[in-house]
């Protein structure tokens, strides 16, 4: 025991005024121990007294500093977390000093007897894994694990998951000589955070290494481990069998069995913090508590199928235990397989309607399965009461670590902006996007629907300088003079040019309300912005290896026949591609860590280069829709040049969906117009031509699938409960806003007549006109190119006949001002 | 709502203007006083005009011959070319449909075949001009001479918009008259003080009517630009779980004792000095036995490596095998690979290679290493011990199904040859033949 005082310790500062004396060590280690059962057991102010007389003893020690910025972080209620990050990051900082300059003294020391050295740095293999040789630690002292476990949590709690990533994932990289207590807290940090982060093949990864790490995956039968259950998924037995309806009922009944317990296992969970010196995590906890996070990786890759049955397990260890999470987990598996009215079930069953935080999530969740019933106004009732319990739960004293986390209003305010977007409110819609960005800053999703706010918001009239709705679509005609002298003068004369002088050109003008005005400027700033987020994510993605264009389009195909029903149709199944993509297999996180398993490693592999296939192709749709946008906006903005390169970018894109295709078209067309370029303009129209003047569907009802709301109303409202769900007339007001096929047609048809005209082509201009009146009878465009054909083929009289039978036209009568004052 | 092409003192002005045509002042005398105001816009005027001019039925004849000159004077100061509207004037000069005398009056305004291009026509009055106008005395010109004439140096036409440039006129006629009668009957004009009847109106009414909202912008094609859809909704609504609990940690490293790690330390250092004695080896390796962490803060750096094989293989073993999930082991083995070939480090990579599984390039460059280091060395009697070390280890290897004869046949093969003379050597040749 006493070795330590005869060999002065080669490291300089830890026990500088302890070493030489044996009072002095029992002291402090006596005081040490007196303060962590008084952490223990929640006696903060005591605790920190007694860490106040440590600290007079070894000044500055930072462990000591550590445990005392802890201890008074608890004694004043959770109040200030920044400032609890600010002293554990001088903690953490001074530690690392001292462990460098502790290796100095040790490498120097050495160097003379150290004949070989040379030979690391002559290395001829070069073969094996060059690893990362910083500063590995032996100097225990000065380890650092549980300040920077601390720091993360408080940025997890602050939902900075980036900032929390960053510092986990360098404790993580060196975790193996952390002591087993700390490197699991810091596993399950990790892993909560690499799941709010989405990063699924860094969860298996970690999900791998703890199943071996801490032995759970040896506990249970090799079925329980991922890669395992992977394999197993691919018998067809084992899918058929959990299709069974039985299961179905022994489900059910688990749930009755939880309800029961769940109470007093959630609030002794809450009160009672795990802080010993044992392994704070029970073997069946952590089992369960690992089977969990499998669930949410198999949810977050869309691995239904596995999801299902890794879930059942997870009720199974989960008897008479706490188990709102895996009741919160099933309702969300049958929610992403469109089995709401299970879902509202499970969720029902699990609810603890007392308790803020579960109330919120459980609103939450309703909402958003009332969303995707097309009941947006009953999804809007959940999600404002999902908000009010967040700011109820905000009130709550005294405040608890947990509080922060659990206050989810940011993420609930981004659900309520869909609403509210697809209600057609963009301002409201638009103000929770702002406010959510605090959290969603980094989605380029969330630029996205703020720039459709913008653009719902100028479409709407609701914008400072734009029309209103119906003076867009409408002829203005004046009626001036009578009898045989009337004569009609045809107003809007021209192009839309109807937001560039009237519209602010700072694009982060604010409004009273502070936050930035919605215009068409801070549209085409938020698609920018959401190109620019896309870019950096493929760039940072680029480098995982990426299985052959043809063949993600080969599963395109089959995937749109088969499973029409399923939210996941993207999903390749397990089985049929296995063999295509050997190539996806290799470790794809490049992590150092050799490939531990064999070949179950590679079943994980497979299915998140699958997940990571359903990404690529989700980021390719949001850019498509992005570009298209663009285009869009910069016409609108009389940029025919940006618009001309956003289009053709548009177009440029690989597998780009028909409807974007379409828009790419339109939008380069007349792109090409603006720019004098009728010639082309015409051929980019003409690709739909087959023959001389007919044009074919530029794209199917197929294609308008993704956009039409998924309505299995196997919901019996009544069973419910809320009250709100029970007046919920036919709603879906605005659910597909898009042109039906036959209407794109006569879009490209009024737009060929538009071209032929101008470029003196007035025969064919007729014809197309024609043609297009016929499928968009409504349209006030194709009314007027009508109109201007038939002048200059100087039939005025059926001119006017045209314009007297179009809808759209609005007569006014002749302003007489002038007569009056002359 | 298009920009109003004539403000409110250019629409009285036009519409004085055109009331003094009928009047017997000479059109001299009305052009001059029309152009007194400077602030007059002469595109906007004449381009209300031209458009007034294209309605035939709009504008009375005297009032058509004063709005043409009207169109030339505004430009007369520069080339004819120069004039935006000469296309117009040249046109409405060969219309075929027009009048005779305003044909002539336009051909006039533009001097055509009057080499001395006397100004006397406009000393008359409009109608006076109408009035004497002797249709023989004129012969009509053919279009195409005209606009050879007054066209062909026309400047090239500055940078506009097709779509714009391509506008026609957006005011229709729309006679309001009972089915069947005449819209050009006179009948139809309000007589003053007459009751109105049905289908009559007042010319000035509909003349100042159409001067005051007159618009720059003509009629043109209209393209569709439909908005893009809004983006699916898909997996994008947040769904909420229960977040698991983590808590802050209490550091117990605060003043812990740390002396058996510093014992151990100790030990450490002295071993890569020299063998241990046996009981202190059995000591360290107990005390790494106990705690699974201490290998890491025993004080052993990869550096350090190769005298620890060489002064106590045994420690290095185990060492070894409790850092085989370190993320430095990459970086131990490689060092233990480069290391200079010796029994001990044979005999720790031969004890590695059954305890733990070995990545299997590093094996192979191992195997490469011993066979290069037993071809290099001069002195040929260590060549021979280090020769049927290297064969032994091999067997031991193969025998153990640690490496797959296959990857190194060729090279083991050939150094089996090579060394035929040694006994171990040809032993493992015949172990090689009998796996064939």
């Amino acid at each position: 025991m006493d070795l330590r005082d005869s060999s002065p310790s080669s490291t300089p500062n830890r026990d500088g005024n302890a070493g030489d004396d044996d009072g002095v060590l029992s002291v402090t280690s006596a005081l040490a121990k007196d303060a962590a059962l008084y952490f223990q057991s929640r006696k903060f102010a005591e605790c920190v007294d007694v860490l106040n007389q440590l600290n007079s003893k070894k000044e500055n020690d930072p462990k000591v500093l550590h445990n005392i910025a802890i201890a008074e972080f608890f004694r004043d209620g959770c109040s200030d977390p920044k400032k609890l990050l600010e002293v554990l990051n001088n903690v953490k900082r001074s530690e690392e000093l001292a462990l460098a300059s502790g290796e100095q003294v040790e490498s120097g020391s050495n160097i003379g007897n150290n004949i070989t050295s040379g030979s690391k740095g002559s290395g001829t293999t070069t073969s094996l894994p060059a690893s990362n040789c910083a500063s590995i630690i032996y100097a225990d002292e000065f380890d650092s694990s549980v300040a920077s476990l601390n720091i993360a949590v408080i940025w997890f709690y602050l939902h900075e998951y980036a900032k929390a990533l960053s510092v986990l994932e360098h404790v993580y990289q060196n975790i193996e000589p952390i002591d087993e207590t700390t490197a699991l807290h810091i596993c399950l940090l990790l892993l909560d955070v690499l799941l709010a982060c989405r990063d699924a093949s860094k969860s298996a990864d970690v999900l791998n290494y703890m199943e071996k790490a801490f032995g759970v995956g040896n506990v249970s039968q090799g079925e329980n481990d991922l890669a395992a259950s992977v394999n197993a998924s691919e018998s067809p037995l084992s899918r058929t069998l959990s299709e069974d309806p039985l299961d179905e009922m022994f489900s059910t009944l688990d749930i009755g069995g939880q309800n029961l317990a769940r109470h007093t296992g959630l609030t002794s969970a809450n009160d009672l913090p795990r802080i010993t010196v044992d392994r704070s995590i029970s073997g069946v906890d952590l089992k369960l508590k690992l089977q969990l996070y499998k669930v949410r990786l198999l949810l977050l890759t869309r691995n239904v199928k596995l999801a299902k049955r890794e879930v059942k397990h997870a009720m199974n260890i989960a008897r008479g235990r706490d188990s709102s999470m895996a009741l919160f987990l099933k309702a969300q598996l049958e929610y992403a397989r469109g089995n709401h009215r299970k879902a509202i079930k499970l969720l029902m069953a699990s609810s603890n309607r007392t308790d803020a935080a579960m109330s919120s999530m459980f609103n939450n969740n309703l909402g958003c399965i009332y969303y995707q019933l097309g009941k947006y106004h009953t999804s809007a009732v959940f999600f404002s009461k999902a908000l009010s319990n967040c700011s109820s739960l905000q009130k709550e004293k005294p405040l608890k670590l947990l509080t922060f986390s659990q206050d989810k209003s940011l993420l609930i305010t981004y659900n309520c902006g869909l609403q509210y977007l697809a209600c057609g409110k963009p301002l409201l819609a638009a103000h929770c996007f702002q406010k959510a960005s605090l959290v969603f800053y980094k989605r380029p999703l969330m630029w996205l629907r703020l720039a459709e706010c913008c653009l719902m918001a100028v479409e709407k009239g609701l914008v400072k300088g734009s029309w209103a709705p119906s003076d867009r679509s409408e002829v203005r005609v004046s009626v001036i003079g009578k009898g045989r002298w009337r004569r009609l003068l045809i107003e809007n004369g021209t192009t839309r040019n109807r937001h560039v002088d009237s519209v602010e050109r700072d694009v982060w003008a604010l409004g009273d309300d502070g936050q930035p005005k919605l215009s068409l400027p801070l549209a085409r700033q938020c698609l920018y912005n959401a190109l620019h987020l896309l870019n950096c994510s493929e760039l940072s993605n680029s480098k995982s290896i990426l299985p052959s264009d043809s063949s993600l389009e080969e599963n395109e195909l089959s995937d749109g026949a088969s499973s029409k029903n399923s939210n996941y149709k993207n999903l390749p199944s397990n089985d049929s591609k296995a063999s295509t993509m050997p190539a996806a297999l290799i470790n794809l996180n490049g992590d150092l860590k050799e490939p531990k398993g064999g070949t179950n490693q590679e079943g994980i592999q497979t299915f998140i280069s699958y997940y990571e296939d359903i990404c690529r192709r989700e980021n390719q749709m949001i850019k498509q829709a992005l570009l298209a946008n663009l285009a869009y906006v910069e016409l609108e903005l009389e940029n025919p040049l940006k618009a001309l390169s956003a289009a053709r970018a548009l177009l440029e894109l690989p597998g780009c969906s028909r409807i974007y295709v379409f828009l790419g078209h339109v939008y380069l067309a007349e792109a090409l117009c603006l720019l004098n370029k009728p010639k082309e303009a015409a051929e980019h129209l003409s690709i739909y031509l087959s023959g001389e003047s007919n044009i074919e569907l530029p794209f199917g009802l197929e294609d308008c699938e993704q956009w039409q709301v998924k309505k299995h109303i196997d919901c019996e409202e009544a069973n419910v409960g809320a009250a709100a769900a029970k007046n919920s007339s036919p709603e879906g007001l605005e659910d597909f806003m898009f042109l039906k096929p036959d209407e794109a047609r006569g879009t490209l048809y009024a737009n060929l007549a538009a071209v032929s005209a101008i470029q003196g082509d007035l025969e064919r201009a007729h014809h197309f006109v024609t043609q297009a009146l016929s499928l968009v009878p409504d349209s006030s465009e194709a009314t007027m190119t009508a109109i201007y054909v038939d002048l200059m083929l100087g039939k005025s009289q059926e001119a006017v006949s045209k314009l007297k039978h179009c809808s759209h036209v609005r007569f006014l009568p002749s302003n007489q001002q002038f007569n009056k004052s002359s | 709502m298009g920009k109003k092409m004539l403000n409110f003192e250019e629409q009285c002005k036009i519409v004085n203007l055109l009331k003094s045509s009928s009047e017997q002042k000479s059109i001299e005398e009305t052009l001059t006083e029309f152009f007194t105001n400077p602030k007059l816009r002469h595109f906007n005027v004449c381009y209300s005009l031209s458009l007034l001019l294209q309605d035939k039925m709009m504008l009375s004849s005297t009032e058509r011959l004063v709005a043409f000159a009207i169109l030339h004077r505004s430009y007369s100061s520069q080339k004819s070319a120069a004039n935006p509207f000469i296309s117009f004037l040249v046109n409405a000069a060969c219309d075929e449909g027009a009048e005779n005398y305003e044909r002539a009056f336009i051909l006039h305004l533009l001097g055509f075949g009057n080499s001395n291009s006397s100004k006397e026509f406009l000393k008359q009055s409009a109608s006076e001009y109408i009035k004497k106008f002797d249709p023989s005395s004129q012969t009509f010109p053919q279009k195409e001479q005209l606009q050879k004439q007054y066209l062909e140096k026309a400047h090239p036409e500055p940078y506009a918009c097709l779509l714009k440039s391509t506008a026609v006129k957006n005011v229709l006629a729309d006679p309001d008259v009972p089915p069947g009668c005449d819209v050009n009957s006179a009948e139809f004009d309000l007589e003053p003080g007459a009751k109105s009847k049905l289908g009559s109106g007042d010319r000035d009414e509909a003349l100042s009517g159409l001067i005051a909202n007159l618009s720059l912008e003509g009629l043109i094609p209209h393209w569709i630009r439909p908005l893009p859809p809004r983006f699916p909704v898909d997996e994008e609504l947040v769904w909420l779980n229960p977040d698991n609990n983590h808590e802050l940690q209490w550091d117990q490293g605060m003043c812990a004792d740390t002396s058996r790690g510093a014992a151990v330390r100790d030990l450490i250092a002295k071993a890569l000095r020299g063998p241990l004695a046996p009981n202190q080896q059995e000591q360290v390796l107990v005390e790494l036995a106990n705690d699974p962490k201490l290998v890491y803060h025993c004080g052993l750096t990869p550096r350090k490596l190769p005298e620890l094989v060489e002064s106590n293989p045994l420690i290095a073993v185990d060492v070894l095998i409790k850092l085989i999930n370190s993320p430095e082991i990459a970086e131990y083995f490689t060092v233990l690979v480069n290391m200079d070939m010796s029994l001990h480090s044979m005999e720790v990579v031969n004890r590695l290679t059954t305890a733990v599984e070995l990545p299997k390039e590093f094996v192979r460059t191992y195997i490469t290493n011993c066979i290069s280091s037993c071809e290099n060395i001069k002195d040929k009697y260590m060549q021979n011990r280090l020769v049927r070390l290297v064969c032994v280890f091999l067997q031991s290897l193969i025998r153990n199904r640690i490496i797959d004869v296959k990857d190194l046949f060729i090279e083991v093969q050939a150094f089996c040859i090579e060394f035929s003379r040694i006994r171990e050597a040809a032993g493992l040749f015949r172990l090689l033949k009998t796996l064939e």
